[in-house]
């Protein structure tokens, strides 16, 4: 239990002392630029320092002692109480059985002190309460305290969870029935797998906005100049051009690597994801470390990932769908080899099937729309292009190749997105196959399945073709399986959904 | 399951071929009018605002005057056609399990919930729907996907519809998610 130094009164206790520390650090690193700012122009007139010196000392004290002073917290039986405010008085109560997620976070200064920041999520609002900072043993003793109190004290509520729970006990050890199961590690880091970041592109907007930041600069250099640039251009033509090319590769290769691994080392250092009282728990993080809790009663489903250049190098990617967290869709594992995302996600749903089965072909007319997508798409830019060589002067020969290289990726991006088309009912899971570039599968417990949209375009209906949308309250609340036959739409629903269609089917044998 | 829609043109290798059959009701009568009335309404904004600036505007080149032409037709025949067609699309019914729309004009869209996951259910009365004694219901599920309107029901049978929904919906257990 979580030490109550509140003294005479009914249980409330304070966030650690070592806030007092942590805030006004803050709040400098905060306010830093202006304060030196507004230093460097009064160090101009010596006059100012005797006031403006115990304000820069003041401030951040204040900023510290008063949320320390007056924010308490306490768990009583039903509920846990958080009061806050000088003026106006806040207090947030979360009834235990509510609390769906307990995450614990620290950043860089939070792990110096030793504390951790506990955000409690209800799932039903959207606020959570937030406790900033516990110290870290009281944070863990609170976090195991508020998810044991959720799964264990009624026992008529939990017999599935529990059973569940039971069933991936057994292959640890003896599993012993006590009220508490140890926890189950379902994945942990593999430094092989740093493999994966370069291919990961996630950070490359990252990069991007470096190189928009650089090129600020860029224009300062002297070679950018207009006369010198034309002066020199046809002996660049003539040689240099490739050699700059070329170093532009190998040096944006090198910051890419430097830059991908080092994002990957940060966000997934001692990444560890294990399966206890009921949830997901995930903790990684070199600087700020997270701790993501996911209960497992509230995940439908999950996402496997495979981006383009990720599946050249048997990566994937994997997200978990749960309803009424803030972000329904949750990554879980690192890029990591897809036979540990598959394994994983076959945990979490408990199921076989889902994650390898081969999915339902669509046929030759979604083939052919897939194409016309991506041709229609090359022609979008085509149409711009040919408007920008109306106006400018380009050799027609550049709108030609460009043409050309357009219609083959197109092609190439339609055949793709064709490939990664398809849907199956495994067992009790809807699956569905998606993306252009990337392979995306999404499998989603048909139980968190309410109510079907079936849409049929003008063109769709011409070809006897449908999108057929699953609507749920996990994720991104939808799971869409597109240009399916109508019929077996209509079949893939009835059999997902026993009974939902049943007023509304008229049989044909 | 794996044996349906092989491919496109096989016929399928299913034992049954379920078709999902039309929702039992129409939409009142009223909608015709009341659809006629507000396309009138929006694409004669737009037309009028076409030509005003084609006559207005000094030295426009002719062929500008084809592109207003143009848009007028379209529009009267948006506003001649797409009353009737998508007074014959549009359907609705509510049996004790579950909703079902079907809606559109150019497109088809149509729409299941389970009645046990319904979250909420709404009647809209705008000015122009009330002048045409118009009402329309929406209900929504746990899902941002999911919510399913039912367009110009007369008021009456949308008062109906509401009171009967409610009723079912209360008497379902559980967070409907």
């Amino acid at each position: 239990m979580i030490p109550a130094p509140g003294g005479p009164d009914e249980g409330w206790s304070r966030l650690s002392p070592r806030k007092l520390l942590l805030d006004p650090v803050k709040a400098v690193g905060q306010a830093i630029v202006p304060v030196v700012v507004a230093l460097v122009g009064i160090s101009q007139n010596p006059r100012f320092w005797p006031i403006i010196l115990p304000i820069a000392i003041v401030a951040p004290l204040l900023f510290g002692i008063l949320p320390w002073l007056t924010t308490h917290f306490r768990l009583t039986e039903t509920q846990i109480q958080v009061r806050s405010g000088i003026l106006n008085k806040n207090t947030s109560t979360a009834p235990l059985d509510r609390v769906r997620s307990v995450d614990l976070e620290a950043s860089l200064l939070h792990r110096v002190l030793g504390v951790q920041k506990v955000q409690i999520g209800t799932g039903v609002d959207d606020d959570r309460i937030t406790l900033d900072a516990l110290a870290a043993a009281d944070a863990q003793a609170l976090r195991t305290t508020l998810l044991r109190r959720r799964t264990a004290p009624d026992p008529i509520a939990d017999v599935t969870a529990g059973a569940a729970l039971d069933e991936h006990q057994e292959p640890t050890g003896p599993a012993p029935p006590a009220p508490e199961p140890a926890p189950v590690l379902l994945a942990r880091i593999d430094w092989s797998w740093l493999r994966f970041a370069p291919f990961s592109l996630g950070r490359l907007v990252i990069l991007a906005g470096a190189v928009g930041v650089f090129s600020q600069f860029g224009d300062n250099l002297p070679i950018w100049n207009e006369e010198t640039a034309t002066s020199t251009w046809n002996w660049l033509t003539q040689f240099a051009v490739i050699a700059i090319v070329v170093v532009l590769l190998v040096v944006g290769l090198g910051v890419w690597l430097v830059v991908s691994v080092g994002g990957y080392v940060v966000q997934w250092w001692n990444f560890l994801l294990v399966r206890e009282h009921g949830s997901l728990h995930l903790t990684s993080g070199l600087f700020t470390r997270r701790s993501i809790t996911v209960e497992e009663a509230k995940v439908r489903g999950v996402v496997l990932t495979e981006p383009v250049l990720m599946r050249v190098v048997g990566g994937a990617e994997l997200a978990t769908l749960a309803t009424g967290v803030e972000d329904g869709v949750t990554r879980v594992l690192p890029p990591c080899p897809r036979d540990v995302a598959v394994g994983v996600g076959e945990t979490v749903v408990e199921h076989r099937g889902p994650l390898t089965d081969a999915l339902v072909e669509h046929g030759p007319r979604a083939r052919r729309r897939a194409w016309i997508r991506q041709v229609l798409n090359a022609l979008d830019v085509l149409v711009v292009a040919a408007i920008a060589w109306w106006f400018l002067d380009f050799s027609w020969w550049w709108l030609v190749g460009l043409a050309a290289v357009l219609l083959v990726l197109a092609a190439a991006a339609g055949e793709a997105s064709y490939r990664h088309l398809g849907h199956r009912l495994s067992g009790d899971h809807l699956v569905a196959g998606s993306g252009v570039l990337a392979r995306i599968r999404t499998v989603l417990e048909t139980d968190g399945i309410i109510g079907w949209v079936i849409t049929q375009s003008w063109w769709q209906r011409r070809i006897g073709l449908a999108d057929l949308t699953a609507t749920t309250a996990a994720g991104a609340e939808r799971v869409l399986v597109r240009d399916v036959r109508l019929d077996v739409a209509v079949a893939l629903a009835d059999d997902a959904t026993p009974g939902l269609l049943g007023d509304f089917l008229a049989e044909t044998a | 399951m794996s044996d349906v829609g092989a491919s496109d043109g096989v016929t399928s290798a299913a034992s049954r071929t379920p078709v999902l059959r039309e929702p039992a009701h129409q939409v009142s009568r009223q909608a015709v009018p009341f659809w006629t009335v507000s396309a009138l309404l929006g694409d004669g904004v737009v037309v009028v605002a076409a030509a005003l600036a084609y006559f207005l505007i000094p030295d426009v080149p002719g062929w500008t005057g084809l592109v207003v032409l143009a848009l007028a037709l379209a529009a009267a025949a948006h506003v001649a056609l797409m009353p009737r067609i998508r007074f014959r699309v549009h359907r609705w019914e509510v049996s004790d399990t579950a909703v079902h729309t079907r809606e559109g004009w150019i497109g088809r869209e149509t729409r299941i919930a389970p009645l046990s996951r319904v979250q909420t259910v709404d009647s809209r009365q705008g000015a122009l729907m009330r002048l045409f004694g118009l009402a329309s219901i929406t209900v929504t599920t746990a899902s941002a996907a999911g919510p399913i309107t039912v367009d110009c029901l007369d008021a009456d049978v949308a008062r109906d519809v509401v009171a009967r929904l409610t009723e079912i919906t209360a008497a379902t257990e559980g967070d409907a998610t």
